[in-house]
């Protein structure tokens, strides 16, 4: 049996940067990488199925799409316990969003044929929480999103899951398996990976392809298949430390005036 | 000396005087049982020993040296006088006394069992007499020194012996210590039952034997023996009485003392070799040079008891529990679940139980880290701010430190550690800054300064400032930095930094038991400095400074490193620093572990404060005793429990105890932040300022603003 | 391709507000894009008709399915994928809720349809729909566009859009869909502890307090003030290491991520890093402090320098005379 758990590596930005010179991105020099939080707590899920199983034989497989530089959240992965890894790339996936990058991923579910497949709920760089759901569309698979307690033993037909809802509002349900849910951070303490497991992951197998060894087409693959494309990005305008000044009374009614601006 | 018509060979003691065959056979027969029982005893512990992880050969050059400091040590008992004089010289007293009795015992075998067969015995006449006179002053140190420490443990009671667990609660099967106190008492009762029926019987001799001139004329070479020998005729005891008290006080004292011998091996007398042994066998950087880890092995720290080094091993049984590293933790001293002193036991107590087995029997191994029974809780060892204080003032030269930190390795591989201390770890990894700031920003603080500092990346410097984390990002730091940036630019040095080129040295990742992240850090760091032209680093940061100094050599990193304030008390020497104030204010120095205990930066600093002016009065516990702030060990990204006292704190106390103090001097960037928010939480705000001595420094050259008046400050 | 669909989101019984906000966000795009109809999907939909006939809803179409008592993603998607298919609007806009998050992308996929989630901000621009969401955890805007796409599906963010509430008469359409099967069957609902109303990440507005406040005795005013103004109060780690407040309110590196927060008032924290870890990306920041050097004024968008008590005093007189004002 096994489980796919796709993840990315998402970048953080300085409190200064410049955007890259086509205007659509941040210049990548002002960005520091990891492996997005919310995979952190997909990768536990899937490993703790494994450990709790052990008989089951469950494989757990991390995948990611991106060059070569993405190995690094690969590693993260494997440290942390996952069996092998797979990552995809090709220049003409440049440019994609996060439905192309669903396609590719649904690709990999069909080859491998896993009995779950655990995304992170959004990514911590964009959180546009797109390609979890986007993958179980192009598969048709059942579905469950923002999990908060998954229950599932290998060879069931179904798992026990809780979403999370506004307001801390909890909901039980019942979902037919196999199925693509996406992991709410919380749903457990994911295991710290020491330098050193990272190191020894280097041995464990990480395999790299193509989106065209896959089998996906030029029109389905980089902009072609995606939904959305970026105009523009840029820095909104934000005043800095203004102070204001005045007594105390001023002060505070300035204040309640900000409160007010801010949320309504 | 020998009176006068008496033969010199009739001036010495008879052995077995009346005893009949059998008595002497039954004599033989308990020693020889009573040695098979030691031997027997050796060769257990010996065995528990080896079962641990240890080097095949000995480096032989190296050993000598280090016997000879052994010797030094032992022989002087500098290392048990230290904190306890009194203790320490009547411990001299039990030694000296113990070693020359021991010395005895084994010249009167040698004369009786063995010289007779070359026909040399020696044992006689004025040898005789001299040898009687040395064995009561002997016997006397003996019983005084054992008085005083039954006196001590009965009478005086200090806290550090009364066994108190901090890593137990009353109601844990293994918070009970009666078992220990039995052995300490029955410890301290066999020897001084040993002493005394020793001299009993030596007097019932003397009046036994009074009517032989040989004897009796000679007695008061023997002075306490005749004194009691005064005594017993004072009792009435005749010539027969005595005989019958001596017959009954010489198989007591033999039997005792053989059974003494029988039981070191199983006992706490083991310390008598085991002590010898551990300080032939110590590392005196083991604090400062923490254990190279090998990452490519299938573990990385200590779990199981047969994952020790035979050293640590040998160190756990060594322990005598004399208190003194539990007096001095900081993580103890604060309320937190810790003792040095309680973890080796445990160590010890776990190693008798897996390895100590008389007959040894296959099990699965039990791990040492875990909630139960002579295991080390994980909070016990995340207590730790791995100051050395403990190891330090151990008087067998037991390294805490170091095992402490092997255990963490584990902790950390296994993930077993605090949320916040993980995030951290992570964001090291990710940006190579504890802050989790970007590395752009790393050299930002120097943009508020009205000179340009050297890129010592892209030109040769004399001196390459490695500013270290706290110094690049904490803002109070910051200042800081600057203020020595100022200082060395007024003193035209040539510097320059490493700007972005720079990561955390990595000191307290290792020391937080991420060794492979250490590794990796130190190698970054060593390929940065590698591509650099410079003479020598220097650092404001002493955690900086440890590593780079200590460890990175073993990683290939060899450096001329020099903390700052050794650096600016040559710039102050060398008149290259012009001092403009006499300070008038009254400071005292708070020593950070890793510039004062670990690299032994005692008087650079205090050099250049008697430079500046200012009055220093010292803090209650200052150098080698010096306090831990609390940072250290990587505490400084845990936080502490809601409601404990901080470690900090206590020390804040300790200040401002110090009449009309107005700066609190710290020389470390992590005790800055440590302090600084203690002084606070302790309620002192306000009462004194905490400043960096090299702050202190910059107000002496006019370089930094001082406070308007002193009454200002009080003022508030 | 016309008309702009909202889908009325619903939950135990209630209408959702992210709905209401999505008809306001489609009431300026009427003109250029058609018609504004509200697709109910409900055991009985009839029950949310007149929460949803608000603004300029012009027709409410309704499905019943017994299987869509409540939001069950895979009925929900097939459900508007038939009624897409028939009306054909060119805009398909949902609230940027959790529900949505296990909804919208699969239907993008299954129309092939422009898609954008968390959106903030929509125009259209030279007859294109342009949607503006932030990136980088907040730190840019970006500006998407869906070349070639017939149809629009954006999800909004909440707060983003004002919810009309002027009452309209819409017609109302119920259609029939058949043979739509859920996958996953909801067992229960489970309401979140009473006690649990510490809730740092999810907060829009913090009022945060440090050592500045002194004193534990002050702790209680903050509370009344935080509670007055609406906000959540959290505190610097001193305040939570001297149990004044529950860790759960200690934001930074060591407590909580401020992660939802939009408004975040700092009084009495000077701002060590490991505090601005927390929230040093919170979009407005007003920061109080005694000490102008404060490093809390680095990142802060408005500086007030002063004593937190005495701004906080003021703070609860004024609210308290505009209480007054306003009952």
């Amino acid at each position: 049996m096994k489980i796919i758990v796709p993840v990315k590596r998402v970048a953080s930005l300085d409190d200064e940067f410049e955007m890259r010179e086509d205007g659509r991105d941040v210049e990548p020099d002002f960005c520091e990488f990891d492996l997005n939080e919310f995979d952190e707590y997909s990768i536990e899920a899937a490993v703790q199925i494994k450990e709790a199983n052990p008989d089951a034989g469950v494989e757990v497989i991390a995948l990611t799409i991106g060059p070569e530089d993405a190995d690094e959240v690969l590693r993260k992965a494997l440290a942390k316990g996952a069996d092998r890894a797979i990552r995809i790339w090709q220049d003409a996936l440049e440019g994609s969003d996060q439905i192309a990058i669903a396609r590719i991923i649904a690709k990999v579910v069909e080859r491998e044929q896993p009995s779950l497949v655990l995304c992170g709920a959004q990514s911590s760089d964009h959180a546009h929480a797109e390609t979890g759901m986007a993958v179980a569309g192009l598969v048709h698979w059942p579905h469950a999103a923002v999990i908060t307690h998954l229950d599932y033993r290998p060879g069931a037909q179904s798992a026990l899951v809780e979403r999370e809802l506004e307001g801390g509002l909890v909901e039980r349900l019942e979902l037919e398996t196999p199925a693509v849910v996406t992991i709410q951070l919380g749903i457990n303490k994911p295991r710290y990976a020491s330098l050193r497991s990272i190191k020894q992951a280097n041995a464990k197998p990480l395999d790299v392809l193509t989106a065209e060894e896959l089998g996906l087409s030029e029109a389905e693959i980089g902009v072609p298949g995606s939904l959305s494309r970026v105009r523009r990005m840029f820095p909104p305008d934000r005043r800095r430390s203004e102070m204001i000044e005045g007594t105390p009374a001023q002060q505070a009614a300035r204040l309640l005036e900000i409160i007010k601006e801010t949320l309504h | 000396m020998i009176p006068n018509g008496i033969d010199q060979t009739e001036v010495t003691r008879i052995l077995f005087q009346d005893f009949t065959p059998w008595m002497v056979a039954l004599f033989y027969a308990y020693a020889v049982a009573a040695i098979a029982a030691f031997v027997w005893g050796v060769y257990v512990q010996a065995r528990k020993y080896l079962r641990g992880v240890h080097p095949k050969s000995i480096a032989w050059p190296a050993l000598t040296r280090r016997a000879a400091q052994a010797a030094y040590v032992i022989a002087s008992h500098a290392s048990v006088r230290r904190r306890d004089r009194s203790a320490g010289w009547l411990h001299a007293a039990i030694f000296y006394g113990f070693v020359l009795l021991f010395v005895g015992t084994s010249i009167i075998t040698l004369d009786h069992d063995i010289a007779p067969v070359f026909h040399a015995r020696f044992w006689y006449g004025a040898f005789y007499l001299v040898f009687k006179l040395t064995m009561n002053v002997a016997g006397a140190a003996l019983i005084a020194g054992v008085l005083y420490m039954m006196y001590r443990r009965g009478w005086l009671r200090p806290p550090k012996l009364d066994y108190a667990r901090p890593d137990r609660n009353p109601a844990d099967a293994d918070f009970d210590r009666t078992s220990y106190r039995i052995e300490d008492w029955a410890f301290l009762w066999t020897l001084i039952l040993i002493g005394i029926t020793g001299f009993i019987a030596s007097g019932a001799r003397l009046v036994w034997l009074q009517h032989e001139p040989a004897v009796w004329q000679t007695r008061w070479w023997s002075p306490v023996g005749a004194m009691v020998a005064n005594l017993l005729q004072g009792l009435g005891f005749d010539a027969q009485g005595a005989g019958i008290l001596r017959m009954a006080l010489w198989w007591t004292h033999g039997l005792l003392a053989l059974t003494f011998i029988a039981l070191i091996p199983y006992t706490k007398a083991k310390h008598i070799v085991t002590a010898a042994a551990t300080w032939l066998m110590r590392d005196p950087a083991a604090v400062a040079r923490l254990p190279q880890g090998r990452l490519d092995q299938g573990s990385i720290g200590y779990k199981f008891i047969g994952d020790l080094d035979s050293r640590y091993l040998l160190q756990a049984d060594t322990c005598t529990k004399c208190g003194r590293c539990h007096e001095a933790c900081p993580a103890r001293a604060a309320g937190y679940p810790l003792s040095p002193r309680d973890l080796i036991l445990t160590i010890r107590e776990h190693a008798n139980r897996e390895l100590g087995e008389f007959f040894p029997r296959a099990h699965e191994p039990i791990s040492l880290i875990g909630e139960g029974v002579a295991q080390i809780r994980p909070d016990t060892l995340w207590a730790c701010r791995q100051c050395g204080a403990c190891t330090e003032i151990c008087p067998v030269a037991v390294e805490h430190v170091p095992l402490i930190n092997m255990f963490r390795r584990t902790l950390v591989d296994e993930g077993v550690m605090d949320p916040g201390l993980q995030r951290t770890l992570g964001a090291v990894n990710k940006t190579g800054n504890s802050f989790n700031e970007s590395r752009r920003k790393r050299p930002q603080w120097t943009k508020q300064l009205p000179f340009a500092i050297k890129d010592a990346r892209k030109e040769p410097v004399d001196v390459l400032w490695f500013v270290g984390d706290y110094a690049s990002f904490d803002p109070r730091n910051q200042k800081v930095s600057r203020a020595f940036a100022k200082i060395l630019h007024a003193a035209g040095v040539d510097f320059g930094i490493l700007y972005e080129g720079e990561t955390t040295a990595g000191n307290d990742i290792r020391r937080v038991g991420e060794e492979g992240l250490y590794q990796e850090l130190a190698h970054g760091n060593i390929e940065a400095l590698a591509k650099c032209t410079f003479d020598r680093i220097v650092t404001t940061d002493p955690h900086s400074y440890n590593t780079l100094k200590n460890e990175y050599r073993d990683f290939g990193g060899v450096y001329q490193v020099d903390h700052a304030s050794a650096f600016l008390r040559e710039l102050v020497a060398s008149g290259r620093i012009a001092l403009k104030q006499k300070l008038d204010y009254t400071v005292t120095y708070h020593d950070p572990c890793h510039l004062g205990r670990l690299n032994k930066g005692y008087d650079p600093p205090r050099d250049v404060i008697a430079q500046t002016g200012a009055n220093l009065v010292e803090l209650a516990r200052n150098r080698d005793n010096s306090f831990c702030c609390g940072g250290g060990g990587g505490r400084v990204w845990i936080p502490d429990p809601p409601g404990t006292t901080k470690v900090g704190e206590i020390r804040a106390r300790e200040a401002a105890e110090i009449e009309g103090l107005d700066v609190l001097l710290v020389n470390c960037p992590k005790c800055m932040t440590m302090l600084e928010d203690a002084v606070k939480t302790s309620g002192n705000e306000g009462k004194f300022r905490v400043l960096e001595l090299t702050e202190l420094l910059a107000e002496a050259m006019d370089l930094e603003a001082r406070p308007a008046a002193k009454l200002a400050l009080e003022a508030n | 391709m016309s008309g702009i669909l909202v889908l009325a989101e619903h939950r135990r019984g209630e209408a959702r507000p992210g709905s209401l906000e999505a008809i306001g966000a489609a009431e300026a795009l009427k003109a250029d894009l058609g018609p504004l109809a509200i697709l109910i999907i409900a055991a009985e939909p009839q029950k949310y008709v007149e929460p949803f006939a608000v603004g300029a809803v012009d027709e409410i179409i309704t499905v019943a399915n017994p299987a869509a008592k409540e939001f069950e993603p895979h009925v929900y998607e097939a459900v508007l994928s038939r009624v897409i298919e028939e009306r054909k609007p060119s805009l398909i806009l949902l609230p940027h809720s959790i529900d949505s998050w296990g909804l919208a992308p699969g239907l993008a996929i299954a129309l092939d349809a422009g898609f954008a989630t968390d959106v903030f901000g929509i125009r259209r621009e030279a007859g294109e729909i342009v949607a503006t969401r932030a990136g980088y955890q907040e730190k840019v805007w970006v500006e998407l566009d869906f070349p070639q796409k017939q149809q629009v599906i954006l999800t909004l963010r909440s707060g983003a859009f004002r919810a009309p509430t002027e009452l309209a008469s819409p017609k109302i359409t119920a259609l029939e869909v058949e043979g739509v099967k859920p996958r996953s069957s909801h067992l229960e609902w489970r309401d979140p502890p009473p006690s649990g109303g510490i809730d740092i990440p999810g907060s829009k507005f913090i009022l945060s307090i440090g050592r500045g406040i002194g004193d534990e005795a002050n702790i209680e005013q903050f509370a009344e003030l935080a509670e007055s103004l609406g906000a959540t109060l959290g505190c610097s780690r001193p305040i939570a290491d001297n149990g004044w407040l529950p860790k759960a309110r200690q934001v930074g590196q060591s407590g909580q991520l401020a992660a939802k927060c939009s408004l975040y008032i700092a009084m009495g924290i000077s701002g060590a890093v490991q505090h601005q870890w927390g929230m040093k990306h919170v979009e407005t920041i007003v920061a109080v402090n005694k000490d102008p050097e404060a490093s809390i004024f680095g990142i802060a968008a408005y500086g007030i320098v002063g004593d937190m008590l005495e701004i906080a005093d003021e703070l609860r007189k004024q609210v308290a005379a505009a209480h007054a004002e306003a009952g």
